[in-house]
Protein backbone atom coordinates (compact mmCIF):
# COMPACT_ATOMS: atom_id res chain seq x y z
CA UNK A 1 0.00 0.00 0.00
CA UNK A 2 1.56 3.42 -1.10
CA UNK A 3 1.36 5.85 2.14
CA UNK A 4 -0.77 8.59 1.97
CA UNK A 5 1.64 11.01 1.74
CA UNK A 6 2.81 10.12 -1.61
CA UNK A 7 -0.76 11.06 -2.78
CA UNK A 8 -0.58 14.33 -0.89
CA UNK A 9 2.23 15.06 -2.56
CA UNK A 10 1.41 14.49 -6.09
CA UNK A 11 -2.13 16.34 -4.88
CA UNK A 12 0.26 19.37 -3.59
CA UNK A 13 1.78 19.61 -7.14
CA UNK A 14 -1.12 19.02 -9.51
CA UNK A 15 -3.33 22.07 -7.09
CA UNK A 16 0.31 24.14 -8.10
CA UNK A 17 -0.18 23.62 -11.72
CA UNK A 18 -3.63 24.29 -11.61
CA UNK A 19 -2.72 27.52 -9.93
CA UNK A 20 0.15 28.23 -12.48
CA UNK A 21 -2.66 28.38 -15.01
CA UNK A 22 -5.23 30.67 -13.43
CA UNK A 23 -2.99 33.34 -12.82
CA UNK A 24 -0.93 33.48 -16.10
CA UNK A 25 -3.79 32.62 -19.42
CA UNK A 26 -5.52 34.86 -21.00
CA UNK A 27 -8.15 32.66 -22.46
CA UNK A 28 -10.58 32.00 -19.10
CA UNK A 29 -11.76 28.72 -21.34
CA UNK A 30 -8.34 27.47 -20.27
CA UNK A 31 -8.41 29.24 -16.86
CA UNK A 32 -11.74 26.61 -16.43
CA UNK A 33 -9.48 23.86 -17.37
CA UNK A 34 -6.98 25.02 -14.84
CA UNK A 35 -9.59 25.18 -11.75
CA UNK A 36 -10.68 21.87 -13.15
CA UNK A 37 -6.82 20.52 -11.87
CA UNK A 38 -7.21 22.49 -8.67
CA UNK A 39 -10.57 20.63 -8.08
CA UNK A 40 -9.38 17.21 -9.06
CA UNK A 41 -6.03 17.52 -7.00
CA UNK A 42 -8.26 18.37 -3.89
CA UNK A 43 -10.71 15.45 -4.64
CA UNK A 44 -7.59 13.28 -4.52
CA UNK A 45 -6.49 14.21 -1.55
CA UNK A 46 -10.23 13.96 0.31
CA UNK A 47 -10.03 10.14 -1.05
CA UNK A 48 -6.69 9.64 -0.07
CA UNK A 49 -7.23 11.33 3.53
CA UNK A 50 -10.45 9.31 3.97
CA UNK A 51 -8.64 5.99 3.30
CA UNK A 52 -6.03 6.61 5.79
CA UNK A 53 -8.82 7.56 8.50
CA UNK A 54 -11.21 5.03 7.18
CA UNK A 55 -13.83 7.23 7.45
CA UNK A 56 -16.45 7.94 4.82
CA UNK A 57 -16.87 11.48 5.50
CA UNK A 58 -13.72 12.10 2.87
CA UNK A 59 -15.42 10.08 0.38
CA UNK A 60 -18.58 12.30 0.58
CA UNK A 61 -16.71 15.65 0.47
CA UNK A 62 -15.88 13.93 -3.28
CA UNK A 63 -19.73 13.78 -4.16
CA UNK A 64 -20.41 17.21 -2.84
CA UNK A 65 -17.13 18.53 -4.71
CA UNK A 66 -18.40 16.91 -7.94
CA UNK A 67 -21.94 18.58 -8.11
CA UNK A 68 -20.20 22.26 -7.20
CA UNK A 69 -17.62 21.46 -10.10
CA UNK A 70 -20.46 20.09 -12.58
CA UNK A 71 -22.54 23.10 -11.53
CA UNK A 72 -19.55 25.70 -12.05
CA UNK A 73 -19.04 24.06 -15.57
CA UNK A 74 -21.83 24.90 -17.28
CA UNK A 75 -22.47 28.30 -15.88
CA UNK A 76 -19.32 29.42 -16.81
CA UNK A 77 -19.28 28.31 -19.80
CA UNK A 78 -22.33 29.60 -20.76
CA UNK A 79 -20.90 33.27 -19.23
CA UNK A 80 -18.05 33.01 -21.11
CA UNK A 81 -20.14 32.10 -24.55
CA UNK A 82 -22.40 34.99 -23.99
CA UNK A 83 -19.44 37.49 -23.03
CA UNK A 84 -17.89 36.14 -26.79
CA UNK A 85 -21.28 36.94 -28.28
CA UNK A 86 -21.23 40.54 -26.81
CA UNK A 87 -18.10 42.05 -26.98
CA UNK A 88 -16.51 39.35 -29.75
CA UNK A 89 -13.38 38.70 -27.56
CA UNK A 90 -12.75 36.87 -24.55
CA UNK A 91 -9.05 37.66 -23.41
CA UNK A 92 -9.41 38.16 -20.03
CA UNK A 93 -7.14 41.50 -19.96
CA UNK A 94 -9.81 43.08 -21.69
CA UNK A 95 -12.94 41.90 -19.65
CA UNK A 96 -12.93 45.89 -17.66
CA UNK A 97 -16.61 46.15 -17.53
CA UNK A 98 -17.40 45.61 -14.26
CA UNK A 99 -13.81 47.15 -13.16
CA UNK A 100 -14.49 50.73 -10.69
CA UNK B 1 4.65 -1.09 0.63
CA UNK B 2 5.08 -3.48 -2.24
CA UNK B 3 7.22 -2.27 -5.43
CA UNK B 4 4.24 -3.01 -7.98
CA UNK B 5 1.58 -0.65 -6.22
CA UNK B 6 4.44 1.75 -5.86
CA UNK B 7 5.21 1.17 -9.48
CA UNK B 8 1.59 1.93 -10.66
CA UNK B 9 1.33 4.68 -8.39
CA UNK B 10 4.27 6.88 -10.37
CA UNK B 11 3.04 5.47 -13.32
CA UNK B 12 -0.40 6.92 -12.81
CA UNK B 13 1.54 9.98 -11.28
CA UNK B 14 3.45 10.56 -14.58
CA UNK B 15 0.31 10.03 -16.50
CA UNK B 16 -1.42 12.95 -14.19
CA UNK B 17 1.29 15.43 -13.72
CA UNK B 18 3.10 15.57 -16.93
CA UNK B 19 -0.78 16.12 -18.98
CA UNK B 20 -1.15 19.11 -16.77
CA UNK B 21 1.77 20.51 -17.62
CA UNK B 22 1.13 20.68 -20.92
CA UNK B 23 -2.32 21.84 -20.28
CA UNK B 24 -0.72 24.85 -18.77
CA UNK B 25 2.24 25.49 -21.36
CA UNK B 26 0.39 24.29 -25.02
CA UNK B 27 0.04 27.56 -27.29
CA UNK B 28 -3.18 26.14 -28.82
CA UNK B 29 -6.20 25.91 -26.79
CA UNK B 30 -7.89 22.81 -28.51
CA UNK B 31 -4.61 20.96 -27.49
CA UNK B 32 -4.51 21.92 -24.06
CA UNK B 33 -8.71 20.75 -24.00
CA UNK B 34 -7.45 17.36 -25.10
CA UNK B 35 -4.46 17.19 -22.83
CA UNK B 36 -7.14 17.55 -19.99
CA UNK B 37 -8.34 13.83 -21.12
CA UNK B 38 -4.96 11.71 -20.19
CA UNK B 39 -4.73 14.13 -17.06
CA UNK B 40 -8.03 13.16 -15.65
CA UNK B 41 -7.91 9.35 -16.90
CA UNK B 42 -4.62 9.84 -14.39
CA UNK B 43 -6.84 10.72 -11.59
CA UNK B 44 -9.58 8.02 -12.49
CA UNK B 45 -6.56 5.52 -12.12
CA UNK B 46 -5.09 6.79 -8.71
CA UNK B 47 -8.85 6.60 -7.34
CA UNK B 48 -8.79 2.92 -8.70
CA UNK B 49 -5.34 2.34 -6.60
CA UNK B 50 -7.21 3.78 -3.68
CA UNK B 51 -9.91 1.42 -4.10
CA UNK B 52 -12.30 4.18 -4.63
CA UNK B 53 -14.29 2.02 -6.96
CA UNK B 54 -17.00 4.42 -7.00
CA UNK B 55 -14.96 7.59 -7.96
CA UNK B 56 -13.23 5.94 -10.73
CA UNK B 57 -15.81 5.08 -12.84
CA UNK B 58 -17.56 8.86 -11.74
CA UNK B 59 -13.90 10.19 -12.81
CA UNK B 60 -14.99 8.85 -16.11
CA UNK B 61 -18.37 9.50 -16.60
CA UNK B 62 -18.37 12.98 -15.09
CA UNK B 63 -14.84 14.69 -15.78
CA UNK B 64 -13.53 12.59 -18.72
CA UNK B 65 -17.07 12.79 -20.41
CA UNK B 66 -19.53 15.11 -19.58
CA UNK B 67 -17.01 17.86 -18.07
CA UNK B 68 -14.44 17.63 -21.31
CA UNK B 69 -17.28 17.71 -23.20
CA UNK B 70 -18.62 20.63 -22.39
CA UNK B 71 -14.89 22.88 -22.86
CA UNK B 72 -14.75 21.31 -26.05
CA UNK B 73 -18.42 23.00 -27.10
CA UNK B 74 -17.39 26.33 -25.73
CA UNK B 75 -13.74 26.31 -27.40
CA UNK B 76 -15.36 25.35 -30.75
CA UNK B 77 -18.03 28.24 -30.04
CA UNK B 78 -15.63 30.92 -29.62
CA UNK B 79 -13.17 29.96 -32.16
CA UNK B 80 -11.11 32.50 -33.21
CA UNK B 81 -11.54 34.41 -30.25
CA UNK B 82 -8.32 35.18 -29.88
CA UNK B 83 -5.60 35.87 -31.92
CA UNK B 84 -3.09 32.69 -32.36
CA UNK B 85 0.08 34.03 -32.71
CA UNK B 86 0.37 36.31 -29.63
CA UNK B 87 1.32 34.42 -26.71
CA UNK B 88 -1.18 32.85 -24.71
CA UNK B 89 0.22 33.74 -21.20
CA UNK B 90 0.04 36.80 -19.67
CA UNK B 91 4.06 38.82 -18.69
CA UNK B 92 3.69 37.79 -14.96
CA UNK B 93 4.60 34.47 -16.47
CA UNK B 94 7.90 33.98 -15.16
CA UNK B 95 7.49 35.57 -11.74
CA UNK B 96 4.46 33.49 -11.42
CA UNK B 97 6.45 29.94 -12.07
CA UNK B 98 9.32 31.39 -9.54
CA UNK B 99 6.10 31.25 -7.05
CA UNK B 100 4.43 28.23 -7.90
CA UNK B 101 7.87 26.40 -7.81
CA UNK B 102 8.51 27.68 -4.33
CA UNK B 103 5.29 26.64 -3.23
CA UNK B 104 5.10 23.18 -4.55
CA UNK B 105 8.58 22.32 -2.80
CA UNK B 106 7.49 24.13 0.33
CA UNK B 107 4.20 22.24 0.36
CA UNK B 108 6.13 18.94 -0.33
CA UNK B 109 8.85 19.61 1.96
CA UNK B 110 6.00 20.03 4.91
CA UNK B 111 4.17 16.87 3.58
CA UNK B 112 7.23 14.41 4.03
CA UNK B 113 8.03 16.28 7.51
CA UNK B 114 4.66 16.07 8.82
CA UNK B 115 4.48 12.78 11.49
CA UNK B 116 1.44 10.56 9.64
CA UNK B 117 -0.38 9.09 12.24
CA UNK B 118 -0.58 5.66 12.11
CA UNK B 119 -4.30 4.36 12.13
CA UNK B 120 -5.39 1.11 13.95
CA UNK B 121 -8.26 0.64 11.89
CA UNK B 122 -7.05 -1.10 8.50
CA UNK B 123 -9.09 -0.17 5.27
CA UNK B 124 -12.22 -1.89 4.56
CA UNK B 125 -12.72 -3.55 1.00
CA UNK B 126 -13.88 -1.81 -1.81
CA UNK B 127 -17.55 -3.20 -1.71
CA UNK B 128 -18.17 -2.41 1.89
CA UNK B 129 -16.75 0.77 1.40
CA UNK B 130 -19.13 1.83 -1.76
CA UNK B 131 -22.14 0.69 0.32
CA UNK B 132 -20.85 2.75 3.38
CA UNK B 133 -20.83 5.41 1.04
CA UNK B 134 -24.54 4.87 -0.15
CA UNK B 135 -25.85 4.50 3.27
CA UNK B 136 -24.18 7.63 4.82
CA UNK B 137 -25.47 9.69 1.27
CA UNK B 138 -29.55 8.93 2.36
CA UNK B 139 -29.18 9.04 6.08
CA UNK B 140 -26.76 11.35 7.96
CA UNK B 141 -26.17 13.90 4.23
CA UNK B 142 -29.70 13.43 3.25
CA UNK B 143 -30.18 17.46 3.90
CA UNK B 144 -27.05 18.28 1.97
CA UNK B 145 -27.88 15.97 -0.82
CA UNK B 146 -30.91 17.03 -1.16
CA UNK B 147 -29.49 20.27 -1.09
CA UNK B 148 -27.13 19.50 -4.44
CA UNK B 149 -29.60 18.69 -6.38
CA UNK B 150 -31.36 21.69 -6.09
CA UNK B 151 -27.78 23.32 -6.79
CA UNK B 152 -27.82 21.12 -9.91
CA UNK B 153 -31.60 22.45 -11.06
CA UNK B 154 -30.19 25.85 -10.30
CA UNK B 155 -27.41 25.74 -12.54
CA UNK B 156 -29.51 24.05 -15.47
CA UNK B 157 -31.67 27.03 -15.66
CA UNK B 158 -28.92 29.41 -15.16
CA UNK B 159 -27.03 28.09 -18.00
CA UNK B 160 -30.15 27.99 -20.62
CA UNK B 161 -31.00 31.57 -19.59
CA UNK B 162 -27.78 32.27 -19.64
CA UNK B 163 -26.61 30.77 -23.33
CA UNK B 164 -30.37 32.02 -24.71
CA UNK B 165 -29.73 34.44 -27.22
CA UNK B 166 -31.79 37.63 -26.70
CA UNK B 167 -30.43 39.95 -29.35
CA UNK B 168 -34.04 40.22 -31.25
CA UNK B 169 -36.46 37.98 -32.55
CA UNK B 170 -35.34 34.75 -34.62
CA UNK B 171 -34.53 34.77 -38.59
CA UNK B 172 -37.30 34.17 -40.26
CA UNK B 173 -36.64 30.57 -41.95
CA UNK B 174 -36.07 30.53 -45.89
CA UNK B 175 -39.54 30.39 -47.84
CA UNK B 176 -40.18 26.52 -48.39
CA UNK B 177 -41.72 27.84 -52.13
CA UNK B 178 -39.56 25.06 -53.81
CA UNK B 179 -40.29 22.19 -51.76
CA UNK B 180 -44.38 22.65 -51.10
CA UNK B 181 -44.84 24.16 -55.23
CA UNK B 182 -46.45 20.77 -56.28
CA UNK B 183 -48.28 20.65 -53.74
CA UNK B 184 -49.54 23.64 -52.78
CA UNK B 185 -49.67 25.81 -56.08
CA UNK B 186 -52.72 28.47 -55.27
CA UNK B 187 -51.11 30.54 -52.60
Amino acid sequence: MVPTSYYMILSGILFTIGVLGVLVKRNPIVIFMCIELMLNAANIAFVALGRHFAQVNGQMYVIFALAVAAAEVSVGLGIIVSIFRTRESINVDEMNLMKF
Amino acid sequence: MDTASLLVFISLGVLTLVPALFVVNSRSIVHAGFWLLPCFLGVAGLYAALEAHFFFVTQLLIYAGAILVLVLFALMLTRNAMNPTESQSNRLKPVAALVCTAFAAGSTFILVKHPWAITTDTPKPAGVQTEALGNALIQNYAVPFEVASLLLLAALIGAIVLAKSDRGPVPEPAPLADLTSGTAGGE
